[in-house]
């Protein structure tokens, strides 16, 4: 499915995304060097087997955990930042100019990691307050304590709104992630009522309209989320993400816990929403037919990193990493003469490459695809790139 | 084909707070040896509730109440728990979804191997010892009773005597296979190791190896593998060999090490291809003859032990037991007819409009002893239709009337209630909760089970009356002595801890887990899924089952691991020839693995066909909606989801459950159930657009494209 209204804004950018975890003495490296970009409107797809690091990518983008080094700027503005990397960096320079100059990188980092949502909601109270106060100046009387009470209201929210909220995640598992001593109609509107939303009337009203949103109906809002079925639980999901109007939806494994008959519906209401909205979705799964249906570009990982980048329909005609070709060898279609003749690539990475000299990186080699290579074998893959045309 | 497995018109329901659940209504399949069945449909279907009850591991709530599952002749729904535990994991074994909750946390993965195994194996000595005892039992008291009491003290010699070397054989005998495999396997473990050792790359699990490699090679010491007078030699060959192989760990130089073990490889593998002495002729010798064995050629060993045997003790004990047999079978015979003339006259008493408590329990009492009176003793193959027949017929008596009670019960139940819930709507409110149906058990069906019980066992009857002429009392008397000897060998055989941790090995480095020395011991959270996964299908293969059951086995892991667990599922099918019920909803895993599949919907099978015919002439709708709502690479369009969910099973539909979600219902859909029609030969839908008068109706078109796809990779294929 391509979509129309992919535009050219950057909306997403992550940069040398590394997260780390330390147990006893060993350090898990979930996510190591992670770069990529996610336009405007478009649907980028996170593939991998499990425990590469991808539901860890889309964890630490919400700032869900703390991560250990790289930059993620949202909107252009840095929400995550981590410092070890240049802490590092800091240990090993040796002259007073450039210490000064990466203790300053890692002050910066460090307040826009802890600072990015207090200066955007700053930023608002301050619009806010630029807007109310000539107003408030000029009125009298009773139109004065209404304005007043507006007034409150919006600086209210101006004050609890905050920049990463505008992210939201769909998780894995409906029943998991849905408390079961909330009514919908609290699941729901949680999110709308910490940004300090009081007015009843009004969160009843924004919940029934995301209720109809995902092909629920407004009876659901005042029962428990055991009620429902999987697909149901799922749409409930939905609508408390979509509810705070997010630019981004990081959907993790969404269909993955759900029947055949039943991913289809939901996959069908992402597709809707996103073409309402003009919706950005990071969409994380290991059911390869389903990202391939659903996302404009897909990354895939392997081990904590990227190993290779592509348009969707690009990255399955022409996959050129080799974990990429096992990957797709393993895919399972209903077809019989196709499956019982099917022959799974094994992808064994110390039989593949020989990196003891020469370090990978990740390299462009056609316009918008990336691979990870070293030299040897970028120079082998553009070659073999020119053989084809 | 055999046919493995058959399942007829089985009916599960499950008793809730708010009424019965129908999960599973009257489904039939037959699987065949080394056959893949795909079993396929939403959550709530009764896919798993049909392979749990296969399995004899229903929840407690559940009520059979109908049907039959026939595994080797045995119906596994009347057969008792005590017959059931021989029966599952040991013939029929499961791998289940989630690889982590399926197996305990705590535990090593070693012990979790290795517990089966070792129960078993204690078991097993138990119930042959039990079988030994009893069957010579009896087979004394009919010779006796064939021969008359004139001849008692001989015959009871002769068992005496059967029973005593019979034990010497199966002793002489294991110590010789024991040994012969030790021999085997050093040859291979040499041969594997020092290929390692050639090329420098040797593995981390080596001195766990070269250990085995000692031990083993010490075991295959026999007078007939490796003789004794090499004794010594081995013994300080594989000393040489740990001292060796602990310097040479150190310096990385193994040349030394290689020497010994091609020195060991010289004296284990010639012993490999030797002949065999018989030992059961030699146990007799050896016991009775009070001489010691002559010194011959092995082939000249066996004709003068066969000889010696034979008129000493064969020929005789082998004439008095078929004079037995038949002796037994006789009287077993004139049983059977009498039985059959009572089970008879029993039939009208069970077919009353309301069945008389005091007559049906007398009647069954008298068919209970005539029954058991009809079971012949010497028969080695249990009769398990005779023998389930009374304890099945006294618990549906039971519950029939249990059944008459509660029925009264319910149903002023329900009418309270609905009084009262028509009261709360007759003043215009709502009443909150939802009117539960009458919990009403079907007594019809409950007196049709017993005629079907009753007719079965006539039938079974009169089949093994009309067989009666043709069998052949010498064959079978070779058959007892077999049988014999089979328990014997489960006395004498024990499993112990080292020789279960050997298979376990073995078995884990034949389900793809490297390093399994290693992996022995470590615990299940070391593991990852796909591992965790390869655990549970060794500890499902552990026994050798016939039957291996997979519930979604593949559902929670990612696609490499998936196809790697498939590959080895579908390696294990074809080595063993095992059957396999493959329970999924991912067609695409069902494509890989099915040779035929049964799609279900609300407890039904409503196709039924080999792959080819699900897959390229699909005929139902939900099939239809089953291949379009999932995508494959080349889907652009939007999905076709399935509208609305399942029907809720305690109110049943009244006509094709899937009526109210498909896009092809005609009216007579929601008022009668579709019957089966036939395809052809392999393929039945249970459709009514497939009847005559049904207008023809195309599939969707994401279908007929997705069949003109594949056709399309066929031919393309094919040309390549």
């Amino acid at each position: 499915m391509s979509n129309k209204n992919v535009s050219q804004e950057t909306l997403l950018r992550v940069e040398h995304l590394c997260q780390y975890f330390k147990a006893g003495a060993f350090t898990t490296k979930a996510v190591d060097d992670v770069s990529f970009d996610i336009k405007k409107g478009e649907v980028f797809g996170l593939v991998g087997e499990s425990g590469c690091g991808k539901t860890t990518t889309g964890r630490s983008i919400i700032k869900l955990y703390n991560i250990t080094s790289g930059d993620v700027y949202f909107k252009g503005v840095r929400i995550c930042a981590g410092t070890q990397k240049l802490k590092e960096e800091l240990k090993a320079a040796k002259d007073d100019k450039t210490k000064a100059e990466i203790r300053a990188k890692i002050k910066a980092a460090n307040n826009d990691q802890k600072n990015c949502d207090k200066e955007y909601s700053k930023k608002l109270v301050a619009e806010c307050k630029a807007k109310y106060e000539p107003l408030l100046e000029k009125a009298v009387g009773a139109e004065k304590t209404a304005l007043e009470k507006e007034y409150k209201d919006a600086l209210r929210k101006a004050r609890n709104t905050r920049l990463v909220t505008q992210i939201q995640m769909i998780f894995q598992d409906p029943i998991a992630s849905l408390d079961p001593r909330m009514t919908v109609r609290e699941i729901i509107s949680e999110g709308l009522v910490i940004q300090g939303e009081r007015d009843k009337k009004v969160i009843d009203e924004k919940v029934y309209e995301m209720l109809e949103l995902v092909g629920l109906v407004k009876e659901h809002a005042s029962r428990y989320p055991h009620e429902f079925s999987g697909g149901q639980r799922q749409r409930i999901g939905v609508a408390r993400s979509i509810i705070m109007n997010p630019d981004l939806i990081i959907a993790d494994e969404p269909v993955s816990a759900l029947d055949v008959s039943v991913q289809a519906q939901v996959i069908n209401l992402l597709n809707d929403l996103r073409d309402r909205f003009g919706l950005t979705i990071l969409f994380i799964a290991h059911d390869l037919s389903v990202v391939k249906y659903f996302s404009d570009r897909i990354g895939v990982m392997y081990y904590g990193k990227m190993v290779e980048l592509a348009d969707s329909d690009e990255l399955f005609a022409y996959p050129l990493h080799p974990y990429t070709r096992s990957l797709l060898s393993a895919i399972p279609l209903p077809d019989p003469v196709y499956e019982k003749a099917r022959k799974r690539i094994v992808y064994n990475p110390l039989a593949e490459h020989d990196y003891s000299v020469d370090k990978p990186s990740f390299r462009e080699v056609r316009p918008g695809h990336f691979v990870q290579c070293n030299e040897a074998e970028y120079q082998a893959i553009m070659k073999g790139l020119k053989q084809d045309a | 084909m055999e046919n493995k497995l058959s399942v007829r018109n089985l009916r599960i329901s499950f008793r809730t707070s708010n009424g019965k659940v129908q999960a599973v209504r009257g489904i039939n399949f037959d699987l065949a040896k080394g056959e893949t069945l795909a079993i396929v449909g939403e959550s709530g279907s009764g896919k798993s509730v049909t392979s749990k009850a296969i399995l004899g591991i229903l929840a407690g709530n559940a009520i059979i109440e109908s049907g039959e599952i026939i595994y080797d002749g045995k119906d596994l729904l009347k057969i008792s728990e005590e017959d059931f535990h021989k029966i599952r994991g040991d013939k029929i074994a499961m791998i289940f979804q989630d690889p982590m909750s399926s197996l305990n946390p705590i535990v090593r993965i070693g012990r979790q191997l290795t517990e089966a195994m070792l129960l078993k194996g204690k078991a097993r000595q138990r119930e042959c010892r039990n079988n030994f005892n009893t069957y010579l039992k009896h087979l004394n008291a009919a010779m006796i009773e064939a021969e008359g009491q004139g001849e008692a003290a001989r015959l009871t010699e002769s068992c005496k005597k059967f029973n005593k070397f019979e034990f010497k054989h199966i002793e002489l005998e294991k110590a010789y296979r024991n040994a012969h495999v030790a021999a085997v396997e050093t040859g291979d473990d040499i041969a594997k190791i020092a290929f390692e050792m050639e090329k420098n790359a040797v593995g981390k699990d080596a001195a766990d190896r070269i250990a085995d490699i000692a031990r083993q090679s010490r075991e295959s010491l026999n007078d007939y593998v490796v003789p004794m007078a090499n004794k010594q030699k081995v013994y300080a060959l594989t000393k040489a060999l740990k001292r060796e192989f602990r310097r040479a760990s150190r310096t990385k130089n193994y040349k030394p090490v290689l020497e010994v073990l091609y020195q060991l490889r010289d004296i284990i593998t010639p012993a490999i291809g030797k002949p065999v002495p018989n030992f059961f002729r030699m146990g007799y010798y050896v016991t009775f003859s009070g001489q010691p064995l002559p010194n011959k050629p092995v082939e000249e060993l066996n004709d003068f032990l066969l000889e010696y045997l034979n008129r000493e003790f064969m020929n005789q004990f082998i004439d008095d037991a078929e004079k037995a047999l038949e002796h037994s079978a006789a009287q077993s015979y004139a049983n059977i007819r009498a039985a059959i003339a009572d089970l008879k006259a029993a039939k009208p008493v069970y077919a009353r409009e309301s069945l008389d408590k005091k007559e049906c329990y007398a009647t069954q009492k008298a068919l209970a002893a005539k029954v058991k009176a009809a079971i012949d003793p010497l028969s080695i193959v249990k009769d398990s239709v005779s023998w389930t027949f009374s304890p099945t017929l006294k618990s549906d008596l039971d519950k029939y009337f249990a059944a008459i009670r509660s029925n009264k019960k319910a149903i002023a139940r329900y009418n309270r209630e609905k009084r009262r819930y028509d009261r709360i709507i007759a003043r215009g409110k709502q009443a909150g909760w939802e009117l539960a149906a009458a919990n009403v058990t079907d007594l019809n069906l409950i007196k049709e089970n017993i005629a079907q019980l009753i007719d079965r066992l006539t039938e079974h009857y009169e089949g093994m009356l009309a067989a009666a002429d043709s069998r052949n009392y010498r064959d079978e008397t070779v058959g007892v002595i077999d049988y014999l000897m089979h328990n014997a060998s489960g006395v004498v055989e024990k499993v112990t801890r080292s020789i279960a941790k050997h298979r376990a090995i073995k078995l884990m480095d034949e389900v793809g887990i490297a390093e399994p020395h290693k992996r022995y011991r470590q615990y299940p959270f070391e593991f990852s899924g796909g591992m965790r996964q390869r655990i549970v299908i060794a500890i499902a293969l552990a026994a050798n089952p016939d039957i291996l059951i997979c519930d979604e086995p593949t559902t929670a892991l990612d696609v490499t691991i998936q196809s790697q667990i498939l590959e080895l599922i579908n390696k294990l099918k074809v080595e063993r020839q095992l059957s396999v019920i493959f329970i999924t909803h991912d067609l695409g895993v069902v494509a890989n693995m099915a040779d035929r599949v049964a799609v279900m919907y609300a407890g039904k099978i409503v196709e039924y066909g080999t792959s080819m015919d699900i897959f390229y002439e699909s005929a139902h709708p939900y099939t239809w909606a089953l291949l379009s709502s999932m995508p494959d690479l080349d889907t652009d369009e939007k999905l076709e989801a399935i509208p609305g969910t399942p029907p809720n099973m305690i109110y049943p539909p009244k006509g094709d459950a899937f009526a109210p979600r498909n896009r092809y219902a005609m009216k007579i859909d929601f008022e009668r159930q579709p019957p089966m029609f036939k395809i052809s030969d392999t393929h039945y839908a249970a459709t009514w657009l497939l009847h005559p008068d049904a207008p023809k109706i195309d599939p969707p078109k994401a279908v007929v494209d997705r069949i003109a796809r594949m056709k399309a990779r066929r031919a393309s294929g094919n040309e390549q």
